[in-house]
């Protein structure tokens, strides 16, 4: 866990999440144990895992809407969230974003409205804002559909609607959940390229949660490999292709082959015991 | 377009049935439609109808509305007392099980014949429908969309603006919705039971005198009653409801996946 330039802006220690057998009976499931990670500064990492491994769960307590049974989170230094700790503040104060796995757009607002949503909840929305949501809306292929209720729109473009929705009050860490899972390849690689030029122009410090190695690889600087549950960092992977990166041709080169092959050796390992024997 | 020539093929089946039962039953325990009609526009022409729909009317949207009110409001402010709601909940379903219109003896007693004790048990049967469907209706906002609000930075007011009560509102006119011809059913009863006007005292008036057309009067103009209350919701409920998919299952299950 040595996080580049700069102390770490985001750091969980010996993370551990129960969920409680229910009925008072004793199986209770141990979805993580002794996770710990750092994440510096404009950093972008990538934690790629097996379904069901807490992935999601990780992120909720990061983003305070779920508590965890031990261990801490910080945020530069600061405490955010331990056990004992009194009430949960969702998002620390708009510190920290989270694309959720599922888009969570509100069915009865349209598009436009669920994106200015947030601003206008920090009591942020002015003409400024509006440029730049318009911008970001432009840069997502979302234009034209402004006044569409999500109902009305394909689940790729819900996606792409709840990603504006938090890039739009311009968080310093944002989390994401598979936040391209729905999409095909080509619409896919082209919100990577987006994603990567709207990062490099801001330098959030981003955890991007996602099982498919060619994103985790394209899009981070470092990739997280998360064991089955109960889940912990079994492996980490330093990403040193160049940036800006052209997604594109990214496959092509060695590097990131050779990338790929370790990095779906080591998710194989995480396979269900019952295969791997 | 076909819907409506539909609708007329069933009430020309529905009129047919009943002019055939009139035939074999004789007019005398069924009056024939046409005699039915004769009778309803004469009482519609002399005033005598509108006299006791209004009473009727008046009893049941009075008692609606101080019955539907609290019934629809009270939810949202117990939504986040637990403790509360948990204290409350054995009384609630007890007023909701037990039988209103046992009460109409008490009320009248309370109340009077007049109108107060139509409203008072209307308002007591519309309460409880409305309390509890739109209770159901809060139980049943997602959470997730809560959660995320939160992270977002929104408050409690505005995720109870912008979350809670936009979840509810179907809930809310299906309560209003639901309750609506019970309203008009319990005055009815209210003034079968003891009453000196209104659509139920006319029934009750032309069974006593043996006049069974006067009796289909009431009953038709009933239904026309509730019919008309539909409508109303109907509007409110598109006005209110605008932003939901209109087209067919596919579309509107899309909504919530
Ligand atoms: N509220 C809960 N109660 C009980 N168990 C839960 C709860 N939430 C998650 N789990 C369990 O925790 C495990 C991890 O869930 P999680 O959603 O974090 O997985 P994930 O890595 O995000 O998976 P995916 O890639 O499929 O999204 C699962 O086995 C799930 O059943
Ligand atoms: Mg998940």
């Amino acid at each position: 866990m040595t996080p580049g330039k700069g102390g770490p802006v985001l750091e969980v220690r010996d993370l551990a999440r129960c969920f409680g057998g229910r009925d008072g009976r004793d199986d209770a499931l141990a979805v993580i144990e002794g996770l710990s990670l750092a994440v510096a500064e404009g950093e972008f990492v990538t934690v790629a895992g097996p379904s069901g491994s807490g992935k999601s769960t990780l992120l909720n307590m990061i983003a305070q809407i779920d508590r965890p049974s031990e261990g801490t989170i910080h945020l530069r230094g600061e405490t955010i969230l331990a056990p004992g700790k009194a009430d949960l503040n969702p998002g620390w104060n708009c510190q920290i974003g989270y694309v959720t796995q599922e888009d969570n757009l509100l069915p009865w607002r349209r598009l436009l409205d669920n994106i200015l949503l947030p601003l206008r909840a920090q009591r942020r929305l002015d003409a400024d804002a509006r440029t730049r949501v318009a911008a970001l809306i432009e840069t997502a292929g979302l234009t034209g559909f402004e006044r569409y209720y999500p109902h009305e729109l394909s689940g790729g473009m819900r996606k792409r609607a709840s990603l504006v929705r938090t890039l739009a009050y311009d968080p310093p860490v944002i989390l994401m959940d598979e936040p391209f899972g729905a999409l095909d390849a080509q619409t896919r690689t082209e919100l990577h390229a987006d994603l990567l030029r709207l990062w490099s122009l801001k330098r959030k410090t981003i955890v991007f949660v996602t099982h498919d190695i060619t994103e985790a690889i394209a899009l981070g600087d470092r990739v997280l490999v998360l064991s089955r549950a109960p889940a912990r960092v079994v492996d980490e992977y330093r990403v040193d292709l160049p940036r800006p990166r052209d997604v594109d041709h990214l496959i092509a080169e060695p590097a990131f082959a050779r990338l790929y092959e370790s990095i779906r050796q080591s998710l194989a390992r995480q396979a269900p015991k019952a295969r791997r024997a | 377009m076909r819907i409506v020539v539909y609708r007329a093929v069933i009430l020309a089946l529905i009129l047919a049935c009943w002019q055939g039962a009139s035939l074999v039953f004789g007019a005398h325990w069924i009056p024939a439609p046409a005699a039915v009609m004769r009778a309803f526009w004469l009482q519609a022409a002399s005033g005598e109808l509108w006299y006791h729909a209004r009473y009727t009317l008046a009893a049941a949207v009075i008692g609606f509305l101080i019955g539907g009110l609290p019934g629809a409001l009270l939810p949202f402010l117990i939504r986040r007392l637990a403790t509360l709601r948990a204290i409350l909940d054995p009384y609630l379903i007890a007023g909701y099980g037990a039988p209103k219109v046992a009460l109409t003896p008490l009320f009248i007693l309370w109340f009077g014949i007049g109108l107060e004790s139509k409203v008072a048990l209307v308002a007591s049967v519309v309460f409880f429908l409305v309390f509890f469907i739109t209770l159901a209706g809060l139980d049943s906002v997602d959470q997730k969309l809560i959660a995320a609000a939160r992270v977002f930075g929104a408050g409690p007011g505005l995720i109870a603006r912008e979350i809670v009560w936009p979840s509810a509102i179907p809930y809310v006119l299906t309560g209003l919705r639901v309750a609506a011809p019970y309203a008009i059913g319990t005055a009815v009863v209210g003034e079968l039971i003891s009453s000196n006007r209104g659509l139920g005292y006319s029934i009750q008036a032309a069974a006593t005198n043996f006049e069974p057309a006067k009796l289909f009067v009431g009953v038709v103009a009933l239904a026309l009653i509730v019919l008309v209350l539909n409508a109303v919701l109907d509007l409110l409920e598109k006005r209110l409801l605008s932003w939901r998919p209109t087209g067919g299952i596919a579309e509107r299950a899309q909504t919530s996946f």
